[in-house]
This record gives structure tokens, sequence and C-alpha cells, in this order.
């Protein structure tokens, strides 16, 4: 929460926003969750939505941030990242979901990797490009009929509850386990003109 | 030469360094030339064993990493090869066995077969070494220039295809793939 107070100091006029009991983003609450599991790498290609998290994290030295051309690409490396001995979790837009199927069925899911999967989802609350909608609509049961768990934080309370449920519940599994970022969490984007 | 031929030099020349074969014939010649616990060998998810590959060396940069990819293949993921360039891991050894085909459909000609050249693919993303060979002696001598020089390395070598029957090796993807990774984790 911020409070703004202006006050006058020898004839001038200041005013300042004081922050109060202020939560930490849903990005930050993340990378805390990221680090705190030792997931080094992130695999990624560009989604506005979770550039909130990757602009962070390439700016950390801790941490190796891979962009790649395409999602199953970026499924991929994460594969490998596990296989070489580390973690990494893989970022993505919703409308790249439907790249990586067959990687998530014919290799993280049948070889038992697990990859934390971030998904910033287009299509829901306040979408304004139509076809975002059919793309993202069926995420969920697609990665249902996949055996692929999912969960999404709506809120900014359930962040650090979710993300670190869900990164746990991947390792434990050893399977792919996916968070959504919806806009109630993350607002929708704006059309541009 | 034979993809078997290459496979044999590749198991005199290295010791432990990781080897990830790309599905369909690679797989197969891979294992048959020697099960080892460095060995990942794919089964599906065509196109990324370079991807994998890419994302062994960076986890793992104390060690060569060597991949052997096909040509049909990379050519579903040539995006992969900017992205390697782009990162430029230094132990990386990405090989292509170039068939002209798709073997395990029925040998459908690729386009390699009508003259793409993925070496000149390779060049043109950024990859900082690229070697073309067509014979085992040619291959010996690229590899060991690969396996002693900071990569990456893009070894593009001509096979023929023997038609022959290969058995399914009895190695299960799941425990495979964790004992591959046992060796990494000491």
């Amino acid at each position: 929460m911020q409070l703004n107070v202006a006050f006058h100091y020898r004839g001038l006029l200041y005013s300042t926003y004081v922050l109060y009991n202020q939560p930490m983003h849903w990005s930050d609450i993340t990378i805390s969750s990221l680090r705190s599991h030792s997931i080094f790498h992130a695999t990624y290609v560009p989604d506005a939505i979770n550039w909130n998290i990757l602009s962070k994290l390439e700016n950390d030295a801790d941490f190796k941030v891979i962009p790649a051309t395409r999602e199953e690409e970026a499924i991929g490396i994460a594969a490998g990242i596990y296989a070489g001995g580390q973690k990494s979790a893989m970022f993505m837009q919703s409308s790249g979901f439907g790249n990586t199927v067959n990687a998530l069925a014919q290799l993280l899911v049948a070889y038992r990797i697990p990859v934390p999967l971030f998904i910033g989802m287009r299509g829901g609350l306040g979408e304004f490009n139509e076809v975002q909608v059919p793309s993202a609509r069926p995420i969920p049961a697609i990665l249902e009929t996949l055996n692929i768990q999912y969960y999404a934080p709506l809120n900014e309370q359930d962040v650090e509850q979710y993300v670190n449920g869900a990164i746990e519940l991947s390792y434990a599994s050893r399977m792919p386990v996916a968070i959504l970022w919806y806009s109630q969490l993350v607002g929708a984007k704006r059309a541009t003109s | 030469m034979l993809r078997r031929d290459g496979l044999k030099i590749i198991q005199e020349q290295i010791t432990n360094e990781p080897v990830i074969a790309n599905l369909g014939p690679s797989t197969f010649d891979l294992h048959s030339s020697g099960d080892r616990d460095a060995n990942l060998y794919t089964w599906g998810a065509m196109g990324l064993v370079s991807s994998i590959g890419l994302g062994v060396a960076i986890s793992a940069p104390q060690t060569k990493v060597i991949v052997t990819d096909g040509d049909g293949s990379l050519l579903m993921n040539l995006g992969s090869l900017a992205t390697i360039a782009r990162q430029s891991p230094k132990n990386l050894i990405h090989i292509v066995w170039d068939n002209q085909m798709w073997y395990e459909t029925g040998g459908q000609a690729t386009h390699t077969s009508t003259g793409t050249s993925l070496a000149g693919i390779a060049k043109a993303s950024g990859i900082k070494n690229v070697l073309e060979v067509s014979t085992a002696e040619e291959f010996k001598t690229a590899l060991t220039m690969a396996l002693n020089n900071e990569g990456p390395w893009f070894i593009h070598a001509a096979v023929e295809e023997l038609n022959e029957k290969r058995n399914r090796p009895e190695v299960m993807v799941e425990e495979n793939l964790l004992r591959f990774r046992r060796v990494f984790l000491g």
C-alpha cells in the first residue's frame, strides 16, 4: 500500500509516497522461490507477463537466462540442464504453448523430467486480441490430459504458496508442473495503436 | 563412411564424456557401439537432441558434451543452431550424421538430398567452428580437433545408410535419464 504525503519545509512544498506493509510483487516472490530451490537456469521464449521475472533474472549474476527461438526448443534445453545435473525453469506465453505439446509428452513426461513451467496467460479477462482466446482457453484441459498438474494464483497473497508448492511438487513427482499467470493477478495487456 | 565407423572413433577418443543420441538409427547405433551410463538415448521429441545437448553443455561446463544428430531431425529445429551460436558453449560438439533421408519412416529423401547445406546454415547461424567430413579418416581428424580445442563445434558427416534390422535396446527411458544424470552428480 502507498500513502501520498505532502509537507512544507522552508517555504517549499514537498510531496512523497510512503510505502507501508508493501507486499512483494509476484515476480519477486517467484524469483525468491526459484533461488530457495536452487533453480538458477531459466529458458524462455519472450512473453510480456513473464518478462517481469526474466528481466530481473537477466540482471542477477546468480541466474543464467537462455532465450530460445521456439517453445519446444526451450523445453529441450531445460530437459538437458536437468539431465546434466542442474535445475531449470521454463517460461512462455500461452500462444506458444501449442508448440510444446510433443516435447512435454515425449521428453518431460516420458522421461519424468521435472521442470516448473511458467505460462503467461493471454485470452482471459480484459483480452483485446481475439486470436489469443482459442489458444489459451484449452491449455488447462491439455495439461490435464497430459497428466501435468497446474496452478493459477489469482492474487498476490497466494503466489508464494502456489509457486513454492508447484516447484516442490515438480521435483517430488519428477514431472513438469505449470503455474499459469492470469490477468486477475498480472493485469491485462492493453491494445496499442 | 558409416555411422558406426564414426561412433567407433568417438568411443576410442573419449573416456567419461556424455554422448546424447538422436532418435532413430543414431540411438540404435550408439547403443550397439557400447552402452554406458554417460549415453543418453532419445526415442521421441524429434528435433530436440541438439537443444538437450545444449542444456547438458550449459549444465556441465567442465566436460565436453557430444551430440549426434540427424539431418531430418536438425531440419525440424534449425533455430537451435542460432541458439547454440548465441550461447556459444565452449564444450559442445554437435555432430550430424547426414544420410539424406528420413530412415525410420521409409527412407524418404530429406532436403539435404536436394542441396540444402546444414554446415552452411550452421556457419550462417554464427557457430564458430564448422567442419564437413565424408570419410572416417576425416571424421577422426575433426573429432580430435573438437575434443582438444574450444567450441562450440559443428561437424557435418555425410554417411551411407545400411538397411538392416536393429534391435531396440532394453534401456527404459526413465532409468536412462536417472543414470545419465548421476554421472554429473558425482
